[in-house]
């Protein structure tokens, strides 16, 4: 294992300390908890928070999007582990502006388990919360059970449009409806090409033997769909594009918005270069693009590989898309 | 019985409860990470400073949504939070009673055990709090009356825990112990267990004694 890290145990504390020295004025700790993160102005009286929350090892995800437009606080955990009940419920409390908490976080048992116990003990200081999951990777599960997907980039497209919608001062009702509404209409698939390595064990989380790629891939290096020998970017485009067409039932005239999202250790110039053959196929197909987002959003540490997200488009949902959004690791300025 | 009363038992029965903390700490260490006495005896000491602070007209679901609110607080744990979010199901069941009787009781333990199984996923076999909590509803829905409903619920109870020995963990860090958590003794079923018979004495103790 190669890593830049001091302790491994201290390697979450760490790296927010790190962020919050970077970007001072942006975020603030809860109580005296690193792993409680909240924009500096929550509570905005009146608004509706929006929590979300997960392991670490994803960066920008959870902790990236808290900001004006995106979330109001996020409870982050261990590498790729739930935050507690208690910390939920911390972040929680800290955002409350009168207008309840919307929780929305990836489909995973452990957040799932300790967001769901932070809803109860919201409950008691009657605060009001609703919950939307981030379940977008269709390799994880078939359409007809999309309700058991995991959550992975897609989820981005959430956060903006929750976030949006929190921001002009939707009740928590409608900010949970187009939570929702864009989890339904969001799909993303991806590939792997080398491991994460875990900075407490050292250990890589699979094996993958040179010239192979696993696709389908989770954020956490779950097994996909199938492995094979690695192919061309082109190849790859063809696929993941092809699955995620398939799962919206894309068509000659629908509108997306694209976010092709590296994993980790995998160069921005690939990111493009897979762009343009996802470009290709999906105006090849008849279907237009109207955002289009490249870069890292969900990371898995060090794995390389990618994945390709896509947001069926109407109106409301490109306008909350094309809103106003500031937090250190993403912006997006009004046109 | 009043919740006046109900606020004297309940206070009677958790002092009571501090007293198996040690024993509670051990169960636990041999299975999970051993703060489960810890866990009780915060709990139950900010539970009672909270009953203390109710009106004396506080409804039965005032006193059940005080205790949840002391508990989950005293030393936040996946434990606490469930045991909170239990009593925060059960007392939406009481509405606004004052004298909750024999059925509210029954109603307030089963919702009680209906959360966390589904917040923690689990069921009844499971090794966890809800192998006594289960057999104590069914119990407290049968008894012919309020007295023999509770007797029952105990003996329901402590024959659940002891068969937790021959279960497998399948929930929580117990769980990580696979077949090697065999022959233990759930911690969580036992507490349950503590709770009821410490109740038990406090319901039966002279009423002179409830201070």
């Amino acid at each position: 294992m190669k890593k830049i890290i001091n302790e491994p145990g201290k390697f979450v504390d760490e790296m927010v300390q790190g962020i919050l020295l970077a970007h001072p004025g942006a975020l603030r700790t809860v109580g005296d908890d690193l792993r409680i993160l909240a924009r500096a102005d929550a509570p905005v009286s009146g608004k509706v928070g929006i929590v979300t929350g997960g392991g670490s090892g994803h960066l920008p995800l959870f902790k990236g999007y808290v900001g004006p437009g995106l979330c109001s606080a996020v409870a982050i955990g261990n590498v790729f582990s739930s935050p507690s009940s208690q910390q939920v419920f911390e972040a929680t409390k800290a955002v409350d502006g009168g207008a309840g908490v919307l929780y929305l976080y990836g489909n995973y048992g452990g957040d799932v388990l300790n967001f769901d116990l932070a809803c109860d003990l919201a409950e008691l200081e009657d605060i009001e919360t609703r919950t939307v999951l981030g379940r977008d990777d269709v390799a994880s599960q078939p359409r007809e059970r999309a309700d058991d997907r995991r959550g992975v980039a897609g989820i981005f497209f959430a956060y903006k449009a929750a976030g949006a919608a929190a921001e002009r001062g939707d009740s928590l009702d409608e900010v949970a409806r187009i939570a929702e509404d864009v989890v339904v209409n969001t799909a993303t698939m991806g590939i792997g090409i080398s491991p994460t390595i875990l900075p407490t064990t050292g250990k890589a989380s699979f094996d993958l033997p040179d010239g192979e790629m696993e696709i389908g891939i989770g954020i956490h290096g779950e097994p996909g769909i199938h492995r094979g020998p690695l192919e061309t970017a082109d190849q790859i485009a063809d696929r993941l594009v092809g699955a995620i067409i398939d799962d919206l039932s894309l068509a000659d005239g629908d509108r997306v918005a694209v976010l092709v999202n590296g994993l980790g250790a995998t160069p921005l110039e690939e990111l493009y270069v897979l762009y343009r053959r996802v470009d290709e196929v999906l105006r090849g197909r008849g279907v237009e693009i109207e955002r289009t987002y490249v870069g890292e959003y969900a990371t898995s540490l060090e794995m390389a590989g990618a994945s390709v997200s896509v947001l069926r488009l109407d109106d409301a949902r490109l306008e909350l898309l094309n809103a106003p959004a500031q937090s250190p690791f993403f912006r997006e300025v009004s046109a | 019985m009043r919740t006046a009363d109900l606020n004297v038992v309940a206070r009677r029965a958790l002092a009571d409860l501090v007293g198996y903390a040690d024993e509670l700490r051990d169960l636990d260490q041999a299975l999970g990470d051993g703060d489960l006495g810890v866990t009780i005896s915060l709990g139950a000491g900010a539970v009672i400073e909270a009953l203390e602070q109710l009106p004396e007209d506080a409804t039965a679901a005032e006193l059940a949504k005080a205790c949840a609110k002391a508990f989950a607080n005293a030393n936040p744990s996946t434990m606490a939070a469930l045991v909170a979010g239990g009593l925060l199901a059960g007392s939406k069941t009481l509405v606004d009673s004052t004298e909750p009787n024999q059925a509210d009781a029954a109603r307030f333990v089963r919702a009680a055990g209906d959360n966390i199984a589904l917040r923690g996923k689990t069921q009844l076999g499971d090794k966890t709090i809800l192998d006594a909590i289960m057999p104590a509803a069914d119990a407290l829905e049968a008894g012919s009356d309020p007295v023999a409903a509770l007797d029952a619920a105990v003996v329901g109870a402590e024959r659940a825990v002891a068969d937790t020995k021959a279960l497998q963990s399948r929930r929580g860090r117990a769980s990580w112990l696979q077949e090697r958590s065999i022959g233990l003794q759930d911690p969580g079923a036992t507490a349950f267990l503590r709770l009821l018979q410490c109740w038990q004495a406090a319901l039966h103790a002279a009423p002179a004694e409830r201070n």
